[in-house]
């Protein structure tokens, strides 16, 4: 117990508005607190109600303000490949990047959008350990779409690095909790079709 | 399901600082709520709009903020205890109401929340509203954190009635859309009916009493100054060192978290202001004593750096104070600054700059600015004024700007905001331009804008002879700040159907004898429609109105989707297309990209099919594989 009064986890969600990073903020912020943990959440993003980058730091434990410090991440949750490469700076040497392997095109005319090889190879040359999965593939699978951050989030509790604080049958019960009984349903199914992959 | 903000006394739940403000505001006992929503306000209202039912107080978005102001004041000196909320620049357009508002004083508990927004995350400006509780004599509360928020507000309360007095809370960006876990408290029960007892003196701020309640303001000041001094939110630690750190706000928990990174948790001394406006004199004077050396922390504005160094100087206290010198003060704060701050002032290494990785991306991550939704009737607007003035060979065309989605218009492809200055601006900036320059002048604005500053603006156009086009975009709802409802949409904050105040109806109610209602899907349509007007402001000189009627893509599709109404489906016939790039380049919507070959194709999960695609695309490439049902037509004209 001692040891978990001292702890800071600190887990980034980045990607594009309207992938549901928000929610998913508040899934493991709503789980942490069910375990009678502290959890802080903040979501960054412009005007637009979609399409611009977001980003939404979850920090759980010993923490006092909402925002993570440059390099100090404990695991980046990147539903989108741009976005994460732009946030890399929140990485240190063992920050683990649990990736979703997409691209979204920016909204700007006669852009060049960088290519997927290309922003993975920037990626394994940090050196970082990182994760990559086909997210949609398998909301498609749970039964929707938009459970890809779901999926994601199922990929990440896979890791352990928030062992001591929840594990899958804790966010399923959140899910259960936040979501209509139906929808639930869905997103448990992409929660372990992610943890599983 | 039950919102969280309603579960049961005693549980922790997670809640954004806007919902705990929504929370606290119920343990206080509140009866009324307004506002006018802004980013990042816009929940307290939105939460307490959900539960008012079912609690059985009065809840509403006002068209503006000194209406909401002003109503929320009504119900205050009736006794009703009631809470009003805006973003900062919103306090601009209440402070007539507010300056008075602190002469007169009240009689049931008033709170006025202002949001800040450092680092203009949603706004034009990154102005600190703790400045107008000393303009106002106004004290100013902040929190660190949504627990902390939904105590401040129920303090604000006690101490507002206590007072008889308005009191601000001051949130920000950072705590109103930060969360964390808040413990409920039983919830009193509330009072919705007042009684305003007449008081010449007290109510009516003609000259010789404004004379008499300025003297009794200072009076009250005086009090709240002691006052201030006591409550258990400002909070004093002496952990024995010669240095001292205060910390206002969300500083504090930058502070805290600063330094234990740092290791100097316990190695200074910290004292945590709450009440910023007054700051407690005592408190400040108490730990200024017990050090050498201070470093205030605090966003934006040296506000209480300006205080403490004040008192230091009246109480002759010799000590080195820091501040803005070391905190920067310009945009939002956060660890890492701190910490830099921090570091300087003790004259240690910032950790944080070490650990690097290895990261080369720059010229591989474009930026990604937000932008118009697939389907959205702003995209299709912007594209027929173009093509409007090309057909009609005008070069310049000067777009008076406003604020809303539609403010995206700014950016390339379309470029049709040529100034944006505030709510209202459009048809006020208009007014002027309109008599000083030549070029035709377009003024633009939303429908919740219209509503909200640009009704007195465009009968001043009309009372001057000014020759210019205004244009509504009528989305049928507030949609940049999320989708509230406004008087042109004939539904209440709380849910209850209400008569519809139309746009087109005000307009020629006003007197504008050119008044037109458009369907932006219909592009030559609409493109004659615009020519025709701007030919009228020419020939006669004078003011024209064109509202553009369709409702907001986002709210249209998730509605479709949640009752099963299937969209209009397009895709590109590739024999035909032959790659002129119109649909992606000057469209430029979302839902298009091309492909290698430079042909187009649609995606049909971002496709709300709206159609502008395919009227213009000057091959004819682009077909219907669904014709728009009437169901969904209905859906998209909401009236
Ligand atoms: C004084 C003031 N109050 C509130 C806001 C926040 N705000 C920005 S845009 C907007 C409303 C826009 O609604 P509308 O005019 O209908 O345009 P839409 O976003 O629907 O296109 C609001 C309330 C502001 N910027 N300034």
């Amino acid at each position: 117990m001692e040891e978990r009064l001292n702890m800071e986890k600190n887990i980034i969600l980045v990607g594009v508005g309207g992938q549901g990073l928000i929610t998913l903020g508040r899934i493991l912020g709503t789980t942490a607190i069910n375990k009678g943990i502290k959890a802080l959440t903040a979501e960054t993003h412009g005007m637009a109600q979609r399409g611009g980058s977001v980003t939404v730091h979850v920090r759980i434990g010993d923490v006092e303000s909402p925002l993570i410090p440059m390099r100090r991440a404990d695991a980046i949750l990147g539903l989108e490949l741009i976005e994460t490469v732009r946030n890399l700076t929140y990485a240190n040497k063992k920050t683990i990047l649990i990736l979703n392997n997409r691209v979204i095109k920016p909204q700007i005319p006669k852009i060049k959008i960088p290519e997927t090889e290309k922003l993975i190879k920037i990626i394994k040359e940090t050196g970082l350990q990182f994760k990559l999965i086909d997210a949609l593939k398998l909301a498609i699978e749970a039964g929707s779409e938009i459970t890809q951050n779901v999926v994601m989030l199922g990929a990440l509790i896979k890791t352990n690095i928030l062992k001591d604080i929840m594990n899958l049958k804790d966010v399923e019960e959140t899910i259960k909790m936040m979501f209509p009984h139906r929808i639930a349903e869905i997103n448990i199914k992409a929660l372990k079709l992610g943890f599983e992959a | 399901m039950l919102h969280p903000i309603l579960s049961p006394p005693g549980s922790t739940v997670l809640l954004m600082g806007n919902e705990a403000i929504a929370r606290g505001s119920i343990e206080a006992g509140v009866g009324f709520a307004s506002a006018y929503p802004g980013t990042p306000s816009t929940e307290i209202i939105e939460t307490l709009s959900k539960i008012a039912n079912h609690i059985g107080i009065h809840v509403e978005w006002s068209t503006n903020e000194k209406v909401a102001f002003e109503a929320a004041y009504g119900a205050a000196i009736s006794g009703v205890r009631s809470l009003v909320a805006m973003k900062h620049v919103g306090m601009n357009v209440a402070a007539d109401a507010l300056m008075s508002s602190a002469y007169t004083g009240v009689e049931g508990g008033f709170v006025i929340v202002t949001a800040d927004d450092p680092n203009m995350w949603s706004s034009q400006n990154e102005q600190d509203n703790r400045y107008y509780g000393l303009h106002a004599y106004i004290p100013v509360l902040e929190a660190y954190d949504p627990m902390e928020a939904k105590e401040i507000v129920k303090y604000a309360f006690q101490l507002s009635e206590k007072y008889k007095h308005p009191v601000i809370i001051r949130s920000t960006t950072r705590l109103s859309h930060s969360r964390g876990p808040v413990k409920l408290e039983e919830t009193p029960k509330i009072k919705i009916k007042g009684k305003f007892k007449k008081n010449f003196e007290k109510y009516v701020i003609i000259p010789s009493n404004a004379r008499r309640l300025r003297g009794k303001l200072i009076e009250k000041w005086r009090k709240i100054r002691e006052e201030v001094n006591e409550t258990p939110f400002n909070k004093y630690v002496n952990n024995g060192s010669n240095i001292l750190i205060i910390a206002s706000g969300m500083a504090y928990g930058y502070v805290m978290d600063s330094l234990k990174i740092l290791n100097y948790r316990d190695k200074v001394n910290i004292l945590k202001i709450s009440t910023t406006v007054p700051i407690p004199e005592k408190l400040v004077e108490k730990a200024l004593r017990e050090v050498e050396k201070v470093l205030v922390v605090e966003e934006l504005e040296p506000i209480v750096e300006n205080e403490v160094k004040r008192i230091a100087f009246e109480r002759e206290i010799n000590v080195e104070i820091k501040g803005k010198e070391h905190i920067p003060l310009k945009y939002e704060l956060n660890v890492d600054k701190v910490v830099e701050g921090i570091s300087k002032l003790l004259k240690i290494r910032n950790p944080l700059i070490e650990e690097t990785i290895k990261i080369e991306y720059e010229d591989t991550v474009p930026i990604r600015p937000p932008t118009l939704c697939p389907g959205c009737p702003h995209r299709a607007i912007f594209l027929e004024l173009k093509w409007a003035a090309k057909r009609m060979g005008l070069k310049e065309i000067i777009h008076c700007g406003d604020i809303g989605c539609y403010s995206l218009g700014a950016y390339q492809p379309f470029q049709t905001q040529d100034i944006i200055l505030e709510m209202g601006g459009s048809i006020g900036v208009a007014n002027g331009l309109a008599h000083t320059v030549n070029e035709p002048i377009i003024s633009i604005m939303g429908d919740s804008t219209f509503y909200h500053a640009c009704i007195p603006g465009i009968i001043n156009a009309l009372y001057n002879n000014t020759p210019l086009l205004v244009m509504v975009l009528d989305n049928r709802i507030t949609a940049m700040t999320g989708h509230q409802p406004h008087p042109g949409t004939g539904i209440t904050a709380t849910g209850k159907k209400t008569r519809i105040i139309d746009v087109e109806g005000i307009a020629k109610g006003i007197g504008i004898r050119y008044v037109k209602t458009l369907d932006p899907f219909k592009v030559n349509e609409t493109i004659e429609e615009i020519i025709k007007a701007l030919k009228y402001v020419k020939e006669k000189r004078e003011t024209a109105v064109l509202i553009v009627k369709r409702a907001c893509a986002l709210m249209i599709s998730s509605i479709a989707r949640r009752r099963g109404i299937k969209a209009p489906k397009y895709q590109v016939n590739y024999e035909k297309c032959r790659a002129c790039g119109i649909c992606y380049n000057q469209l430029n919507c979302p839902a298009i990209s091309s492909i290698e070959n430079g042909k187009a194709t649609i995606d049909e999960y971002l496709c709300v099919g709206c159609s502008v695609c395919a009227q213009i695309c000057p091959f004819n490439a682009i077909e219907t594989l669904r014709k728009p049902s009437d169901e969904w037509e209905q859906l998209w004209r909401r009236d």
